[in-house]
């Protein structure tokens, strides 16, 4: 298993599990770190499927929505499916403002958002 | 030839009996006077070698014993010493020693002075010649015996010392101005290299002012004038580029355009996403205008706004690599009829103060971040305006606003500042919704940059 700076990273059947170290993403040096990580861990991977678990993220930048924007936009190219869970009120209210809760797929918690992977 | 040695500093001991031996001499070592006399006794030396710092007998004493023993007082004596104090030289002279060796010593200079002893043999008679001589140094009274040949034989050591001292100094001293010329090179160029940056830095200055002007110049002229409405503005960057910017212009006779932009991110690259959709997003006809078109007739067509964001969002896609996106709330109020047609790409919600009284209200996003997800239609929504009502656009500057527990102003502080100004001109209102926001992020001040427009229908 690849060790990441800014990820961590696991496997449940084809999903890939990605969560964030960062409490905060806020900074831009960050952001780019983390776009060059998933980048790295799906770059091979043709159409994946891929959870984001958001539960240790406090604070986000809307500059972050931008990355999944990119990684939406790549993943549904390919056929995969990219879904997102543990995402706090105040960072909900960060995709409820721009209207992105109603693009994601964003659900509760990781067994809530795999079991729609099937 | 037979080499005695003193010394209690068994590592200092082996070191000199290592070096000895491999010039060729028999080495014999004690660790103190009192056995080093021991062995001087059972066979006489060619030379001694003592230190003077020594347990039980010291090298003075040593070396007084064996200038007092008729057998032994031919033998050569070199003390080893640190030779700090000017007394160590009567010392040495009072004890009847024939050289100094100053502390630390190089072992060739050791053996070359135990050279030159060996060649000038000491008269064995000379302490007959030996004179009292009386010596005063540093208020004290010192009597001293010795011959002439052993004052001169100390005396020379003592100068040869001084100078192996010297040229020690010499190099150091050359070792120290190197270093010193090394440090004044890197000293300039580091002067040159600062130099160098402050002229970037003045150079990087002036584009950002240069690029800050080409912003501002996105914002609504100073003298707008609107008629059958009021307008108002407030626009506070966070840095001296913004990613916001927001304007307000008749599109003809009977229509008004506004706008608010917000491109995620900061600085540089969201400022230059920024001025680059301004162009877009100009009142005048133009070939880069998707607000107006030349109609046939000679006339100009006012674009639909949700047209406006479909094409916006077809002709930024997002870039592979900034993930760079905007927002944008994009109305065109028709002054006859006070009917807003509006379209929102992910902007923070329209709020609507009713003239009537009653809460305001808020007309939330239908469409995504322009350059966020391709090819899509973007959906106009609508709002008929009675006499006297208000709307505010604004950036998430103003909602997402963090104070220092980190908790942001919310819509509900926003919703409850315009109410509470709605009896006021529209220009206080949303000067006093600024203050809000500013008030609310003491002490940093807001991070993000913050936009407000406002607009009152007067027909």
């Amino acid at each position: 298993m690849e060790q990441f700076r800014r990820i961590e990273t696991g496997k449940t059947g084809n999903v890939h599990m990605v969560s964030f170290k960062d409490k905060k993403i806020l900074d831009d040096t960050v952001l780019d770190e983390i776009r060059v990580e998933i980048a790295q861990l799906l770059g091979k991977a043709a159409g994946p499927d891929v959870l984001l678990d958001f539960s240790n993220v406090e604070f986000m930048s809307s500059a972050m929505l931008g990355l999944l924007g990119q990684m939406h936009r790549k993943i549904s190219t390919g056929q995969g499916r990219l879904k997102m869970c543990g995402i706090r009120p105040e960072i909900f209210q960060v995709f409820k403002l721009t209207n992105l809760d109603k693009l994601f797929s964003i659900h509760k918690d990781a067994p809530a958002a795999l079991a729609t992977f099937t | 030839m037979d080499v005695l040695i003193a010394e209690d500093s068994r590592m200092q001991a082996k070191f000199l009996e290592r070096k000895l031996t491999e010039a060729g001499h028999a080495v014999r070592w004690a660790e103190n006077g009192s056995d080093a006399l021991g062995l001087a006794r059972q066979r006489r030396p060619d030379i001694i070698v003592s230190d003077i710092e020594m347990p039980v007998m010291t090298g003075y004493e040593f070396c007084k014993a064996v200038k007092t023993d008729p057998a032994l007082r031919g033998v050569p004596f070199i003390l080893l010493s640190t030779l700090s104090d000017p007394i160590d030289i009567i010392r040495g002279l009072d004890a009847g020693a024939d050289n100094y060796v100053t502390k630390p010593y190089e072992p060739a200079f050791l053996l070359s002075r135990m050279n030159d002893l060996l060649a000038t043999p000491l008269g064995v008679d000379d302490a007959s010649s030996a004179a009292t001589l009386e010596v005063s140094l540093a208020g004290q009274q010192f009597r001293v015996q010795a011959g002439r040949q052993q004052v001169l034989n100390l005396l020379v050591s003592t100068f040869e010392n001084a100078v192996a001292k010297n040229q020690e100094l010499v190099v150091a001293n050359q070792q120290l101005a190197a270093a010193r010329d090394g440090l004044q090179k890197s000293n300039t160029e580091l002067t040159t290299l600062n130099t160098e940056i402050s002229r970037i830095n003045a150079q990087m200055v002036r584009d950002l002012e240069a690029a800050a002007k080409v912003q501002r110049s996105l914002l609504p002229a100073d003298d707008v004038a609107i008629a059958a409405a009021d307008v108002a503005w407030k626009y506070v960057p966070c840095q001296s580029l913004a990613g916001d910017f927001l304007n307000v212009f008749p599109l003809d006779d009977e229509h008004v355009g506004l706008f608010v932009v917000d491109v995620s991110g900061h600085g540089v690259p969201s400022s230059l996403m920024a001025v680059t959709v301004g162009r877009f997003l100009t009142p005048k006809v133009s070939d880069s205008s998707l607000l107006v078109r030349q109609a046939v007739d000679g006339g100009i067509v006012i674009v639909p706004p949700a047209e406006v964001a479909t094409q916006l969002n077809r002709l930024f896609q997002a870039d592979e690599f900034s993930g760079l996106y905007f927002t944008l709330l994009y109305g065109v109020l028709h002054v006859p009829t006070g009917r807003l047609d509006f379209v929102s790409g992910g902007h923070p919600a329209l709020l609507r103060v009713p003239a009537a009284g009653g809460p305001p209200e808020f007309h939330p996003a239908e469409g995504f971040p322009i350059a966020f997800v391709p090819e899509v239609e973007y959906g106009q929504q609508s709002l008929q305006l009675s006499p006297g009502d208000r709307v505010y656009l604004y950036s998430d500057g103003v909602p997402e606003a963090m104070d220092a527990a980190q908790e942001p102003y919310g819509e509900e502080a926003l919703v409850a500042c315009v109410a509470g100004s709605r009896s006021e001109p529209l220009a206080s209102s949303v000067e006093k919704l600024l203050a809000a926001v500013e008030a609310w992020c003491q002490p940093k001040g807001p991070l993000d940059d913050v936009s407000i427009l406002g607009l009152e229908w007067r027909p």
